[in-house]
């Protein structure tokens, strides 16, 4: 008989209990695979075509540990959703506008590079704006690991890699339009190619360097529970 | 066939109503169900699990652990007052809903 103990162990692994309650879950589960096993084998499946129907009892080991720990902390349902989704967006949100700020006033300054050249108008953002692009792999990485370690959903996981870029995006989308509509002071000849370059460099680069980085974390986790599965199998 | 979303909404109530007879671990629990609705429902561990946890954490349910005959251990779950209590309401939601769409004609003839 397989290792029902083991297979439950190390699927869970992560179920953010008390020690004393996350064993007494994998025991539960594990007796309850037991009893499905030996119910098949009386049934007259065969060992492995027994085995299968145990593990096909669950098809998503990481959605069941997240339900498991909602339901067993659900007194503390908005710390978990504070665990899982607010924490790390807010962090992420903090670290990108610290970063940017950071680099703003102790990164290079930008009169010292190609005074009198094409570059010179580029420069200014440039030196500000590239390595704070380069940093946000790691940021959305960040957010990625502490939301999937808390048991975040994929929309939770996915939500909090890329919180930080929507406080841009609803300028953008939003405070934009509303500004120019509402303020009469303003000019209203609007230039659309700045506007779609704006967006590019302040919501579509930087969502895809979260992204990247976020989504280099989501697949080392998806490997690790593929792994094992393996290994349960 | 039941659908999903029927299946959730009656799966508290069949718990509540299966442990009505007595306690039960997980694994019996989901086999009585089963047995009784003759296949119509079906608990999988990862389906009754959390659903006990969070019953549990609701206080209508109560578990713990008993070591059978042969000395396996099974965490078995008995209905608390205040499960007793839930079953009541829970039936006649259930009830009101079955009369309810039974006086639809075209529901009551499909």
């Amino acid at each position: 008989m397989p290792d029902w103990q083991a297979l439950v162990r190390s699927q869970l692994d992560g179920l953010a209990l008390k020690p004393h309650e996350r064993a007494e879950v994998i025991e539960e589960l594990a007796a309850h695979l037991d009893e499905v096993f030996e119910g098949a084998r009386r049934q007259g499946f065969a060992e492995q075509d027994a085995a299968q129907r145990c593990l096909s009892e669950v098809k998503d080991w990481r959605d069941l540990r997240r339900r498991i720990q909602t339901a067993r902390t659900m007194e503390n349902i908005m710390t978990n959703r504070v665990k899982q989704f607010w924490l790390p967006s807010l962090l992420t949100l903090l670290l990108s506008m610290g970063l940017l700020a950071l680099i703003q006033i102790f990164g290079p300054n930008p009169w010292m590079v190609a005074r009198h050249s094409g570059w010179s108008l580029v420069a200014p953002v440039a030196v500000v704006y590239i390595p704070w692009l380069l940093s946000l792999p790691l940021i959305g990485a960040m957010g990625a690991y502490l939301s999937n370690r808390a048991g975040g959903s994929q929309r939770a996981v996915f939500s909090c890699i890329v919180f930080s870029v929507l406080p841009y995006l609803v300028f953008f989308l939003v405070a934009l339009p509303v500004i120019a509509i509402l303020d009469d002071r303003v000019a209203h000849n609007i230039m659309f190619a700045p506007l779609f370059i704006g967006l590019f460099a302040w919501v579509l680069a930087p969502g895809a360097a979260l992204l990247a980085g976020g989504f280099l974390i989501q697949f080392f986790y998806a490997r690790r529970l593929t792994g094992r599965r393996l290994v349960g199998n | 066939m039941i659908g999903a979303g029927i299946k959730r909404g009656t799966a508290e109530l069949a718990v509540l109503s299966i442990l009505e007879d007595g306690p039960l671990h997980g694994y019996e629990m989901a086999r009585r169900i089963e047995e009784q609705t003759k296949g119509a429902l079906r608990f999988t561990l990862a389906a009754l699990y959390p659903m006990l946890y969070r019953m549990e954490q609701r206080r209508w349910i109560r578990g713990s652990w008993e070591t059978s005959d042969n000395g396996r251990r099974r965490r078995c779950y008995r209905l608390t007052p205040a499960g007793k209590k839930k079953l009541s309401p829970l039936r006649q939601e259930w009830s009101e809903l079955f009369q309810a769409l039974r006086r639809l004609k075209k529901v009551a003839n499909a």
